[in-house]
């Protein structure tokens, strides 16, 4: 499909509401737009319409409670980075704000547009937010809706044909948590895998693997598998490794900068540093 | 779309495709070459400038969302005629600069960052690198030459 450049038209509402009546009627969301921007580079076409976020108030706020922390859409990765700098039980996501990409693309990119890139398999902020169990707030037709991240990522698709996502509300039941990231290069290029570990206060430990599969999900293999090792603080390296390779259920996605093979073969690794950074994280406390 | 913004100071009015990147205007519309297109897809840094006092890579910043915005590029680092900026002059005598293209990127990364980072380590200025590519000198030379600048002005300062 061609389309003609100069009748493309974006639309800056300032409530929520306009915005998701023009998704309704069918107009793109462009929130940072360093994904968008590339849709020529990937062959794929842009709607005439689009609707910025940006001058709605609010869904670039991070707001800090006692029991939970609620974050904008329009929150940037380097602004999230620097408000969860030091939380205690939010390392994993601070980490995967404070790592994504580049300088320059964290000052722009989104947290609503890390999770709302249905194509992109390495977000970094996806196996963070999986693993801190984080709500996604929605606004829908039929209203606001909230729904945990994991069930958002089953079907995101539909999700996101008529939905604004408005904001991601992590709760502070966490003691410590990590996120680790293989990138061929030491930075700048997509992670070939990302793991994010996090020990609630029940002693529960969560893992999320992304960059592995198309979408970021939960290890519930290895978490059953270490469940017996709950009261084991600091979790195991050597242990929480072997059963990573033994409970090693992923299907590895093939991508340029890697095969699928290769990508699940280095998660026993990631796991056992991850395990090692939990231990350090936990004994501070 | 119509959209107003300040480019290195002058009044700029843009009409046009919204998604339109901000490096095709400053090139294309204002002739503002120092600010390279190189990747266009915001891996290499060449075509960083300042919008509103921050660095970003101008291949992915659509210029409908940069009404009113303040925008900087390389050529108003100096005047031309006048000295270079001091980063960039400390960059060229150390021999860093080869081919060039990385150049002008480099020089708005890293003036931004050692503005809100006055006194950095060699770790904070290879984070602050990242998004910066150089295929010729390699980047430990340009780092020694940043660090060196650092040194310099902390010298000047104290
Ligand atoms: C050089 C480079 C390196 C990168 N490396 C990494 C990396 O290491 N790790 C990583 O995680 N990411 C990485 N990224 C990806 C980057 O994080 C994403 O491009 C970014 O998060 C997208 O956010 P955005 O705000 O720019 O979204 P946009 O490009 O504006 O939008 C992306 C998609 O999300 C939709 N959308 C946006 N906001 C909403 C919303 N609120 N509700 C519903 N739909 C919405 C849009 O319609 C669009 O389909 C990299 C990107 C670049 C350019």
């Amino acid at each position: 499909m061609t389309v003609d450049l100069e009748e493309r038209s974006l639309m800056l509402p300032e409530t929520v509401e306009g915005a998701l009546a023009a998704r309704l009627d069918g107009a793109t969301i462009l929130a940072g737009g360093t994904w968008l921007m590339r849709a020529p580079l990937r062959r794929e076409s842009i709607t005439r319409a689009l609707v910025s976020l940006q001058a709605i108030p609010g869904l670039g706020d991070i707001a800090i409670g006692t029991d939970r922390v609620r974050i904008g859409a329009s929150v940037t990765h380097e602004a999230l980075a620097r408000s969860l700098a030091g939380i205690a039980g939010l390392e994993a996501v601070a980490t995967a704000a404070s790592g994504a990409a580049n300088p320059a693309i964290r000052r722009v990119a989104t947290v609503g547009g890390n999770l709302c890139t249905r194509d992109f398999a390495a977000a970094d902020l996806l196996p963070a937010f999986l693993a801190t169990e984080a709500i996604v707030e929605l606004r829908t037709r039929a209203g606001a809706e909230q729904l945990p991240i994991a069930v958002f990522l089953d079907d995101r698709a539909r999700y996101l044909t008529d939905t604004l996502l408005v904001s991601v509300i992590l709760p502070r039941n966490l003691v410590a948590s990590t996120h680790m990231r293989l990138p061929l290069r030491k930075a700048g290029d997509y992670p070939v895998a990302i793991l994010s570990v996090a020990r609630d206060r029940d002693r529960r430990l969560r893992f999320a693997v992304g960059s592995v599969e198309p979408v970021a999900r939960r290890w519930h293999a290895l978490e059953e598998a270490l469940a017996p090792d709950r009261g084991d603080m600091p979790l195991d390296p050597e242990r929480t490794a072997a059963l990573a390779a033994s409970c090693n259920d992923f299907k590895g996605r093939d991508g340029p900068e890697a095969d699928g093979w290769y990508r699940r073969q280095v998660l026993p690794a990631l796991a056992r540093r991850a395990a090692v950074a939990l231990a350090r994280q936990e004994g501070i406390r | 779309m119509t959209v107003t913004l300040t480019i290195n100071g002058s009044a700029c009015r843009f009409t046009g495709d919204p998604m339109t990147p901000l490096v095709d205007v400053l090139r294309r519309e204002r002739f503002l070459t120092g600010t390279k297109a190189v990747c266009r897809e915001g891996f290499c840094g060449a075509c960083t400038v300042e919008v509103d006092g921050m660095a970003v890579m101008s291949c992915l910043r659509p210029i409908g969302l940069l009404q009113g915005a303040a925008v900087t590029s390389i050529e108003a680092m100096s005047t031309g005629d006048g000295p270079l900026h001091p980063l960039a002059a400390a960059l060229e005598a150390a021999d860093v600069v080869q081919c060039g293209m990385c150049f002008p990127g480099m020089v708005m990364s890293l003036s931004s960052f050692l503005r809100d980072s006055p006194a950095p380590t060699r770790t904070d200025v290879k984070a602050a690198m990242a998004g910066n590519i150089c295929r010729c000198t390699g980047y430990e030379r340009i780092v020694d030459a940043v660090m060196e600048f650092v040194g310099h002005r902390q010298g000047v300062r104290s």
